[in-house]
């Protein structure tokens, strides 16, 4: 039976110092990783490698507001604190405020959502479409990039063995309409079956911005810019004429494998039903 | 104190000590030298073990089999047959099948045993749906066919003759699913030696049950054997025959190793590798003339799995439930239990009666909008009455109190205006469905099997009660209590009544078939009415066995006469509104009406209602357990979802009186009737809200979709 090994650092530093050096895993809230390394009751959970348990360093937690109007959240952040703050986007709150259980979303942390990189999980779909960026930091420096471009696949990230998520950034966004859902296998404590986010911005009668992202329908996060682009320029009541041509390049979007047909059509209903709240000139803010 | 009336508000006796953690599960019991077992499972659903290897096992730890089972033991538990083996021998039936239990004193290191034990299978084709078991996929199971068994019941004219009457004929398919318990509590033992005799503490129904199971198993008398039920989280019938398979195994590793041994399920295990509600294909072919139903013939198919466990009672009570509350001239109901390769289907709240009272209601509501006439007053139109009779040729010996029930739901609900006004297909619905449950074991199981006792001993003041029915969250221990305080006129507080333990109680039955209150709780008014006449005499104790009423004639051998004692009756209103972009289905009310004789315990009466109409409405809308290929593939409570309660709102609901001659203080039994019903009101409101037609539960989302492309 192998000992897992566990490491308690104090400070960012040497967490950074641990990491570089073993490779460790890092645990957080551990709602995902000791869920997936259960043994049994009353058994030790196995590891291949070391952990690290992260969940007491001050430095990576907090959401701060900057002055470009951007949002940055630390990446030890707990659910909870995110659904509770104002200054996080409505899209990030309203899925941060629908993952699991009260327990979960207490100690959940945005580093190990995005870190697990589940196509199911909450929060990256809302980030995504979002434009959000993750800090990625180790004894060397930090990097950033777009979440987008961080998450891989299924499971899969950019992150690299010394490395850990110091924080994301969410860019300042202004949007006319938004729309959000979240299917769960139920209305609580439930993991996501299908997820949706739209958003469009409208200025001078014009779409100037359009953006979608489906979550749980593929490996990962699904944003398809080229369909977006499409009703880019477009003036709302112009919507309904590239509408259809629209949602079959979003139906290509989506990953055709493990979709069941529900999944697709029903996305493709939602974005519909978004594309004509916004051509019917409803009123600003979020569409129900 | 004040003395306890049948109608005070008490607080249920369990409340506190669970509520506070103070109550000790079996997992919470530990013993000096208290050694561990996993179990070692089947990974094939079907085929012949061709070699077991088993590692080195280090001092102190040991790989149980059938090899080790006592002289003049057999490998075999008894259930209702002596089918289910204890230990996988030569082949394995079912994914699962306890091959071996390893044994030894930490767990890290049993788990390290068992991962390394590798069985080697010649494979063989496994049957898993009904259709497979039917069509002999893969050669049968059992001898000659995997018809494991069958009955039949009729009444009236040949069914043929009925048919060439009808104006016309409606025939429809109807399937349910497989459906888990998710009692709170997973299932668990712990086995040892007390002065020579082998004592199980298990969390548990039926503590006689696991005895009278096990004794053949190790070759030893019922006097050798104790078992102690610990206090139990839920059991749904999921505790009632699969202890006896834990149980089993075990007492033939503590003969092998003579210290105590501790097994508790964890949630996955609990989840893939107990018993489940049985899913269900019935056939209705029924025969309309002027707007009536004229007969009906149905043949009703359970998958029961690999061995027959308590499946032939369960698919007794199945056909007997398969016309509903409803009194149709002419019928013929065919019965046939099939094993497949799946594990072994057994008892669950409704025990067969919610798979066929689903069918029948959805058959009727079917008919109804062919005809195109309201469902709720063409099922009105069929409705039985006192004096009717039953499918098994006997008679409805109480006042039917539906009529009274619909009129008080549909005004709770304003099911009427609803109704007319919410056309279909407008994403808003409202359905209504009606149910019965026949009360304690069919026929005269009770008189002729179980032939239950009841003690009650006084010492001073105070009064033990010492029966083997048990307390599993469903509030027997309250309800018992307060049925014997309110005849002898004493506080709650001086009446007790523990845990049962086989050495010390009278056999009163199993805590199953909605028997506890009506049956048990009838010969406990009886044993404590002889204490109040007797009570100066000191301290002494009073002893009762089972009278059956006169009256009830019944014939084992036919299934023809009095199926059951007697009903209780309920009718349940859902209205839902679908969300048109993704299927999702809103439950916006729910109103009930149950007729139980008389509630023993409002608040407990309450909360079987609140908890049967929940598990009802999740067993229709979410809770899916799929089998590929003889897996479950839903191993968890995140992707085997039950509902919670954000899923449903606040029920509004109505108890009816109608006092049972034959239970106490005129209660029958109640807590598997309220899960019987709601599931066919919900699947009612979907299919007007939405304009479809749904044969088969459940329908998540991803169902109603394809339902829908059959509209469009």
């Amino acid at each position: 039976m192998a000992e897992v090994k566990c490491y308690i650092p104090k400070t960012l530093e040497e967490a950074l110092a641990i990491r570089k050096a073993t490779g460790a895993i890092p645990l957080a809230g551990g709602t995902d990783l000791m869920v997936q390394h259960y043994e049994g009751s009353g058994l030790s959970p196995v590891f291949k490698k070391p952990i690290m348990i992260i969940t007491n360093l001050c430095e990576l937690k907090g959401i701060k507001k900057m002055e470009d109007g951007s949002v940055e959240i630390g990446a030890l952040t707990v659910s909870r604190e995110i659904a509770e703050c104002e200054d996080v986007h409505y899209l990030v709150r309203s899925a941060a405020s629908r993952m699991g259980a009260i327990s979960l979303r207490n100690s959940a942390t945005i580093g190990g959502n995005i870190g697990n990189a589940s196509p199911k999980g909450d929060l990256p779909q809302p980030l995504i479409l979002l434009d959000a960026e993750v800090e990625l930091i180790s004894l060397e420096g930090s990097r950033r990039m777009l979440l987008d471009d961080f998450i891989k696949g299924a499971k899969k990230t950019e992150l690299r063995e010394d490395e850990i998520i110091s924080k994301v950034i969410i860019p300042p966004a202004d949007f006319t309409y938004i729309f959000y859902r979240k299917i769960g296998t139920r209305r609580a404590n439930a993991i996501s079956k299908l997820s949706l986010s739209a958003a469009c911005k409208v200025k001078d009668g014009k779409i100037v911005d359009f953006r979608a992202s489906s979550g749980a329908a593929g490996p990962k996060v699904a944003r398809g810019k080229d369909a977006e682009r499409m009703l880019i320029g477009l003036a709302p009541e112009e919507l309904k004429s590239r509408k259809e041509e629209f949602l079959d390049a979003w139906n290509g979007v989506i990953s055709p494998h493990a979709m069941p047909e529900w999944r697709r059509n029903s996305t493709r209903r939602m974005l519909d039903y978004f594309i004509d709240a916004v051509a019917s000139g409803s009123p600003e803010g979020i569409i129900e | 104190m004040p003395s306890t009336k049948i109608n005070d508000k008490v607080i249920r006796v369990d409340a506190v000590a669970k509520a506070r953690g103070d109550a000790k599960y079996v997992c919470d019991l530990s013993f000096p030298e208290m050694q561990y077992a996993y179990m070692v499972r089947s990974s094939i659903p079907r085929g012949k073990i061709l070699n077991i290897e088993t590692p080195q096992m280090p001092k102190g730890y040991k790989f149980i089999t059938y090899k080790d089972i006592p002289v003049g033991g057999k490998n075999e538990l008894w259930m209702i047959a002596k089918d289910w083996r204890a230990f996988a021998e030569g082949d394995v039936r079912y994914v699962g099948e306890t091959i071996g239990l390893v044994v030894g004193p930490d767990r890290n290191v049993l788990k390290y045993l068992k991962d390394r034990i590798k069985i080697e299978y010649e494979e063989e084709t496994p049957a898993v749906s009904i259709d497979d078991g039917v069509n002999l996929v893969g050669g049968p199971i059992r001898d000659g066919n995997n018809i494991t068994c069958e009955l039949f019941c009729e009444k009236g004219k040949d069914m043929e003759e009925v048919f060439a009457e009808a104006d016309e004929i409606f025939e429809e398919t109807i399937e349910t699913g497989f459906q888990e318990h998710v009692h709170l509590e997973t299932n668990g033992v712990i086995v040892l030696f007390e002065d020579g005799k082998y004592v199980v503490y298990a969390s548990a129904q039926c503590p006689f049950y696991i005895r009278k199971s096990v004794a053949g198993l190790i070759n030893k008398p019922y006097d050798d054997i104790i078992v102690r039920q610990t206090t139990t989280g839920g059991a749904f019938g999921g505790k009632e025959h699969f202890p006896d398979v834990i149980a089993g195994p075990m007492l033939v590793a503590l003969n092998v190793v003579r210290k105590p041994i501790k097994l508790i399920f964890d949630r996955e295990e609990d989840m893939l590798y107990s018993v489940k509600r049985h899913p269900s294909k019935v056939v209705y072919k029924t025969a309309i003339k002027d707007g009536k139903i004229l007969g009906t013939k149905g043949l009703i198919r359970y998958n029961v799995g690999a061995y027959l466990a308590s499946s032939y009672v369960v698919l007794q009570r199945g056909v007997f439930h398969a016309n509903g509350v409803y009194d149709f001239p002419n019928t013929y109901l065919k019965g046939e239990g099939i094993a497949t390769n799946t594990f072994p289907s057994c008892a669950f709240r409704g025990f067969g009666a919610p798979q066929t009272l689903f069918a029948i209601e959805t058959h009727m509501d079917h008919i109804a909008r062919h005809l195109g006439v309201d469902p709720l007053a063409f099922k009105e139109a069929h409705l039985i009455k006192k004096g009717g009779e039953t499918v098994t040729n006997g008679h409805i010996v109480e006042e039917v109190m539906l009529p009274e029930m619909i009129k008080v739901v549909t005004e709770a609900s304003d099911y009427y205006r609803k109704a007319a006004e919410y056309k279909l297909g407008s994403g808003k619905g409202i359905g209504i469905a009606m149910y019965n449950h026949g009360g304690a074991f069919t026929g005269n199981g009770e008189q002729a099997i179980i032939k239950a006792h009841a003690r009650l001993v006084k010492t001073g003041d105070n009064v033990d009660i010492q029966v083997g029915s048990t307390e599993m969250g469903q509030g027997f221990q309250t309800a018992l209590r307060k049925i014997a305080a309110a005849v002898l006129e004493l506080p709650m507080e001086n009446i007790s009544y523990d845990n049962p333990d086989t050495s010390k109680v009278v056999d009163s039955g199993p805590t199953a078939a909605s028997r506890s209150t009506m049956i048990v709780g009838k010969l406990v008014e009886r044993a404590a009415l002889e204490m109040k006449e007797r009570w100066a005499e000191g301290d002494f104790s009073t002893e009762v066995e089972y009278e059956h009423p006169d009256g009830h004639p019944w014939d084992q051998s036919t299934f023809r006469g009095d199926a059951y004692l007697g009903y209780g009756w309920g009718i349940a209103c859902v209205e839902v509104e679908a969300d048109k972009l993704t299927n999702e289905i809103k439950t916006v009310g729910i109103w009930s009406s149950h007729e139980i004789g008389k509630a023993i315990d409002e608040l407990i009466v309450h909360g079987q209602i609140n908890g049967g109409i929940m598990q009802s409405l999740g067993y229709a809308s979410m809770e899916k357990l799929e089998n590929r290929k003889g897996y479950f593939r839903q191993s968890s409570m995140s992707d085997y979802v039950i509902p919670t309660s954000m899923d449903f709102p606040k029920q509004e609901y109505h108890i009816q009186e109608n006092p049972y001659e034959w239970g106490p203080f005129g209660a029958k039994g109640m807590g598997e009737l309220v899960f019987n019903g709601a599931s066919a009101a919900y699947v009612d409101a979907v299919e007007r809200a939405l304009g479809i037609t749904v044969r088969s539960i459940p329908i998540p989302p991803e169902d109603i979709e394809e339902a829908l492309k059959n509209v469009r």
